[in-house]
């Protein structure tokens, strides 16, 4: 149950870094490696101003800034100085390991004996259940990690309503114009590049936001912990295309959340199986490679059959 | 009557000192009155769709100056000159964004030179308002508002971009050989949409065109070019008494005196070189 409850946790809140590669890989169609960088910079904010005694919601929110600026950093690099979209993300993700090993001073900072919104949940969860245990389903919960999955669902629902009402309004509308159709938005008055430079900003930003959260609940941030995110948004948004056939905007966003869920739910899993722990990159990274080309070699062979 | 737009000599050369130079521009000067709707003719590589381009600041010039209704643009980016100017491409596909709803591409042609904000782009009133435009084309589509525009044909969309480019009359409408990838049949319909949208709302018009055919029947005057020049320029009834075959004639003679020049050239070398 223990095991449930957390890859739900995870799962949510690694949902916000599906919905931020969703604003560049879908929208924008650009493969934007920043996230893996700016995943850690959210978590080493937040993390570092916890410590400090900072209020967490303020801490989390510092760190969804500081992930914009990132993605500032790298939308100016594509748009302004003209440098390949891929390379600009490889620069600003390889800049952003120094600053966050700088933000904490060390390869990890533990919050452990900070306020966070972990400890805030363990209080909350105790006021509400009336003890440290909860039953769910005739198993046995800490009353934390439910307190936990509940604030993590209020917050990520939350923030995809926004985001869902951010895109339907004059400017998200025009950005997501600007991705399908550059020459339209600009023979309509729209800057492409100043929209490129804006959803890279939301989008790190989300990924920060999720790293902030993901710190808080797992305890510490970890220069490490940012590696091989944005394959891990990948495969979420993909499983998401797949349960949804999300061709519109809501659809799209509900099945990143889904997917990203759905992804840890399967991952823990196999772990508990007996998979080993240093083969889950390899198998994410086969996974979204096989879900980008089967659509093409099925496309080919329907083709084929038809001719 | 004011002129509206005026071109001052403006040049552009691509891919200068390389083998692949083209000489688009040779110092083309140019002045539109306003509400008047011109037609812009010219063989492939005349510089024709090379000219609009230059108005639409798709591309800086090398030299000379643009002016639009009184405001010298010769600097401005494409995206802020599009405040004053509406545009239609050849391509179907560059005027639409196709996963999007026609109602959301009209909600972005609506703002065209506006400040975009955070306030709903498809308002119930806004939505009314493209519903009863739509309505005009009476072709059915305002029933599908909430399609994708990708899945409508070419015709269909050309028609679309063209009511888009023109929402909020522009000072200038840009019309780049816009029927030269459809069937005729669509091509006919978008061609009297044209002639209604421009006299309706007096709209002051360059249009690009392949087609000696629409040349004649459209517009109140006509430029013709050849290698990046103008090299005829007619207007008023002159306009008006033009056939094809006057226009086929012009365009030889042109060629010819080309002809000439070249074999004059090839002559004077064999004799003294």
């Amino acid at each position: 149950m223990n095991l449930l409850l957390g890859a739900w946790t995870i799962g949510l809140i690694m949902a916000l870094l599906a919905v931020g590669v969703f604003i560049s890989f879908r929208v924008f169609g650009m493969a934007d490696i920043t996230v893996d960088g700016s995943i850690t910079l959210g978590a080493a904010v937040a993390a570092v101003l916890l410590v400090r005694g900072i209020n967490p919601v303020l801490a989390t929110l510092c760190g969804f800034l500081a992930g914009m600026v990132a993605g500032t950093v790298t939308g100016v690099m594509c748009t302004r100085l003209r440098i390949n979209p891929l390379l600009a993300g490889i620069l600003t993700m390889t800049a952003l390991y120094s600053v966050n090993l700088r933000i904490m001073g060390k390869s990890n900072v533990s919050l452990a004996s900070a306020r966070s919104l972990g400890s805030w949940c363990e209080t909350w969860g105790e006021r509400w259940f009336h003890g440290s245990q909860v039953p769910v389903a005739g198993y046995v919960a800490a009353s934390r990690d439910v307190a936990m999955l509940a604030a993590m669902l209020i917050a990520v629902s939350f923030v995809s309503l926004l985001l869902y009402a951010f895109f339907k309004t004059q400017l998200g509308t025009a950005m997501r114009a600007a991705g399908d159709s550059p020459q339209m938005v600009r023979a309509l008055g729209g800057s492409v590049e100043n929209y490129q430079v804006i959803g890279l900003a939301l989008s790190n930003g989300l990924v920060a936001l999720s790293g902030a959260l993901l710190a808080q609940y797992q305890g510490f941030s970890d220069a490490q912990m940012g590696i091989g995110m944005v394959v891990w948004g990948l495969a979420s948004i993909i499983i998401g295309e797949a349960l949804t056939g999300g061709h519109s905007l809501g659809l799209a966003i509900v099945g990143s959340i889904m997917g990203s869920v759905l992804f840890r739910l399967v991952v823990a899993l196999v772990l508990r199986w007996g998979l080993n722990p240093n083969d889950l990159k390899l198998i994410t990274a086969v996974f979204v490679l096989v879900a980008l080309v089967l659509p093409r070699l099925l496309q080919r062979r329907k083709a084929a059959a038809t001719a | 009557m004011s002129v509206m737009l005026s071109l001052n000599a403006i040049r552009k050369t691509f891919n200068p000192g390389t083998a692949n130079e083209v000489r688009a521009l040779r110092g083309v000067s140019l002045e539109i009155e306003a509400e008047s709707f011109v037609i812009v003719v010219g063989s492939n590589g005349s510089g024709k769709s090379t000219l609009l381009n230059a108005v639409a600041g798709s591309f800086l010039l090398d030299e000379g100056s643009i002016t639009i209704a009184g405001q010298e643009v010769t600097r401005w980016p494409e995206h802020r000159r599009a405040k004053l100017i509406g545009r239609v491409f050849q391509n179907p596909f560059s005027g639409t964004a196709p996963a999007m709803s026609i109602a959301e591409n009209f909600a972005v042609a609506a703002r065209r030179g506006q400040p975009r904000g955070l306030s709903w782009a498809l308002s119930h009133r806004m939505h009314a308002a493209i519903r009863d435009r739509v309505q005009g084309l009476r072709s059915g589509m305002d029933d599908r508002l909430d399609n994708a525009i990708g899945s409508l044909s070419g015709g269909q969309r050309q028609a679309l971009t063209l009511l888009m480019a023109t929402w909020l009359a522009p000072k200038l409408l840009l019309l780049d050989e816009h029927t030269a990838a459809l069937d005729p049949k669509s091509a006919d319909k978008v061609i009297e949409l044209t002639r209604e949208v421009v006299e309706r709302q007096r709209l002051t018009t360059l249009m690009v065109t392949h087609s000696m055919q629409q040349a004649v029947n459209l517009g109140d005057r006509l430029i013709m070019m050849h290698k990046g020049e103008v090299f005829s320029d007619v207007r008023g009834a002159e306009k008006k008494r033009l056939r094809v075959d006057d226009l086929l004639a012009r365009f030889d003679a042109v060629r010819r005196r080309e002809c000439l020049d070249d074999s004059a050239a090839e002559l004077l070398r064999k004799t003294y070189v």
